[in-house]
């Protein structure tokens, strides 16, 4: 059934009924047509009919209007009884013309048709037609409310798997936040140890370099005790013009090295 | 007959209709009973697609059978009787749209001619809910019920039950049907003879040129408008009273 309301039955070709309606709807209504024009009231009116019944009119050997003037005048005369029964006939029938069934007073026959066309109606919209559309609607509303209702449930659902998900998303925002403080807190704990580690390696640095430059110094103040020993030497002999022992000689020399370093 | 000039044709000549076939029997087929059986076929086309149809989103004649369905259920039944009405749907719907077809020819070309401005269906009819109201007042509140809340309604001082039950006798068992079948005819009549005078009118002034022409012509075409309103205001008129006098035979208190 809800395929056939969903398609609409648009897909389906006339059936045999429809047309069958369809076409005697057509009859009818041609038969309506043509039945109705011959009396159409332009020809219908009491000046057509007064034409007709004159036009009609036979007395003395002529037609129409001028066997009505002699009809009259025979009429007036008195002499002749027929011609005055004959020009009274004509004047009812000219009557006639103008006057009608009252309206109000319904015909027969059109009560007969009338009526079995309303039963015939009733009865057929009482056992199939109207239960067959009141039905139909009936089902569309019961799918409409079912689809409403189905949407609403979906909807529901809906609601509770966003709930979830926003609530996933809160703990996986939570847990990236807690990441990346442990990260920040490991990053801030290997910086802390780079730099310490940094200064020992400076500090030891710095050290070695002192003692370098202390060993270097204690190596430049001998190298440059031995030239000052040799140069002295060789002073004091060009001086004194005679060889000095050994002892002499060093002790000359750490005494000019103290003059000289108590005067630096 | 001449009136001012003009050959207006006598007003019987415009509702009567010679017979088109079965002449001369209680069978013969006029113009008239020919409105009365398409409006009968129309009706039965209408809802008969309608029920073949079933589309879920109404279009075309689905939505008219539909929307006359919601009409007489929202606006007639429910509004007069209430829901106990439901089971009186069919048979105020099969009239709602049968007078309303029978009416609407009025303004069909070349057919142009309302099956209700003869008298035969608006009595019919008027018969037949005359009928239906009595029946279901007996039934419903038994013969000596009804006729006692008929005659002396509900609610009304005793003192002018002098006066109100006589005036109801007459009211429901004799004005109301008559009134119902000549307010139909005669509205249906009388737009009929609106229509056929600015027609004549039209025609014959056309011959004194445009303005004396086109006046009366659009006085036509405006009526021609008005008069698809008179056809659905009388189905509706016709269908609503016929719901007020059930829902007083089932509810008397009302």
């Amino acid at each position: 059934m809800t395929a056939r309301i969903q398609d609409g039955g648009r897909a389906r070709r006339p059936s045999r009924l429809r047309r069958r309606a369809f076409a005697g709807a057509l009859i009818l209504l041609a038969a309506l047509w043509f039945g109705a024009s011959p009396v159409a009231a332009a020809g219908e009116t009491p000046g057509a009919c007064v034409a007709e019944k004159v036009e009609a009119l036979n007395f003395g050997g002529r037609h129409g209007g001028e066997a009505l003037a002699i009809l009259k005048e025979t009429a007036a005369t008195g002499v002749d009884v027929g011609a005055e029964d004959k020009l009274k006939s004509f004047e009812k029938k000219l009557e006639g013309c103008l006057e009608a069934p009252n309206p109000i007073i319904p015909e027969v026959t059109e009560i007969i048709w009338g009526g079995i066309a309303f039963v015939v109606l009733f009865a057929l919209m009482q056992w199939k037609l109207f239960p067959a559309v009141k039905r139909g609607m009936d089902r569309r509303a019961e799918k409409i409310r079912d689809d409403l209702d189905a949407a609403e449930t979906a909807r529901t659902e809906a609601l509770e798997v966003k709930a979830g998900y926003e609530a996933e998303l809160a703990d996986a925002r939570a847990e990236a936040g807690r990441i990346v403080d442990a990260a920040r807190a490991d990053a801030e704990q290997v910086r802390a140890e780079l730099i310490a580690r940094a200064e020992t390696e400076a500090d030891e640095l710095r050290q070695r370099s002192d003692l370098d430059v202390e060993a270097a110094k204690r190596q430049a103040l001998a190298d440059l005790q031995s030239e000052v020993e040799a140069i002295v030497i060789g002073a004091a002999e060009t001086v004194i013009g005679r060889n000095l022992d050994h002892d002499t000689q060093v002790q000359l020399i750490e005494s000019y090295i103290d003059d000289v370093g108590s005067q630096n | 007959m001449s009136i001012f000039a003009l050959d207006f044709p006598a007003v019987t000549h415009l509702f009567e209709w010679p017979d088109i076939a079965l002449s001369d029997t209680y069978l013969a087929l006029n113009k008239t009973s020919l409105i009365y059986l398409v409006g009968m076929i129309l009706t039965v086309v209408t809802f008969g697609l309608a029920a073949r149809k079933r589309a879920l989103v109404p279009s075309g004649v689905q939505h008219v059978a539909e929307g006359g369905i919601n009409f007489v259920e929202q606006n007639i039944v429910m509004q007069t009787i209430g829901s106990e009405g439901r089971r009186f749907m069919p048979f105020l719907t099969s009239l709602f749209f049968f007078i309303f077809f029978v009416n609407i020819f009025e303004v069909i070309p070349f057919i142009q001619f309302p099956g209700n401005s003869r008298m035969a269906v608006p009595l019919l009819l008027a018969l037949v809910v005359w009928v239906i109201y009595n029946y279901i007042g007996i039934r419903s509140q038994g013969f000596g019920g009804y006729l006692k809340n008929s005659l002396f309604p509900p609610g009304v001082p005793k003192a002018l039950y002098v006066i109100v039950a006589p005036i109801e006798l007459f009211s429901t068992f004799l004005i109301r049907p008559l009134s119902l079948a000549i307010r139909l005819w005669a509205n249906m009549m009388a737009g009929h003879l609106l229509l056929v005078t600015f027609a004549v009118l039209s025609a014959a002034l056309w011959g004194f040129g445009y303005v004396p022409g086109l006046l009366p012509f659009f006085m036509l075409v405006l009526l021609t408008a008005f008069e698809i309103f008179v056809s659905a205001l009388q189905a509706f008129i016709f269908t609503i009273l016929t719901a007020v006098y059930i829902g007083g035979s089932l509810h008397p208190e009302h």
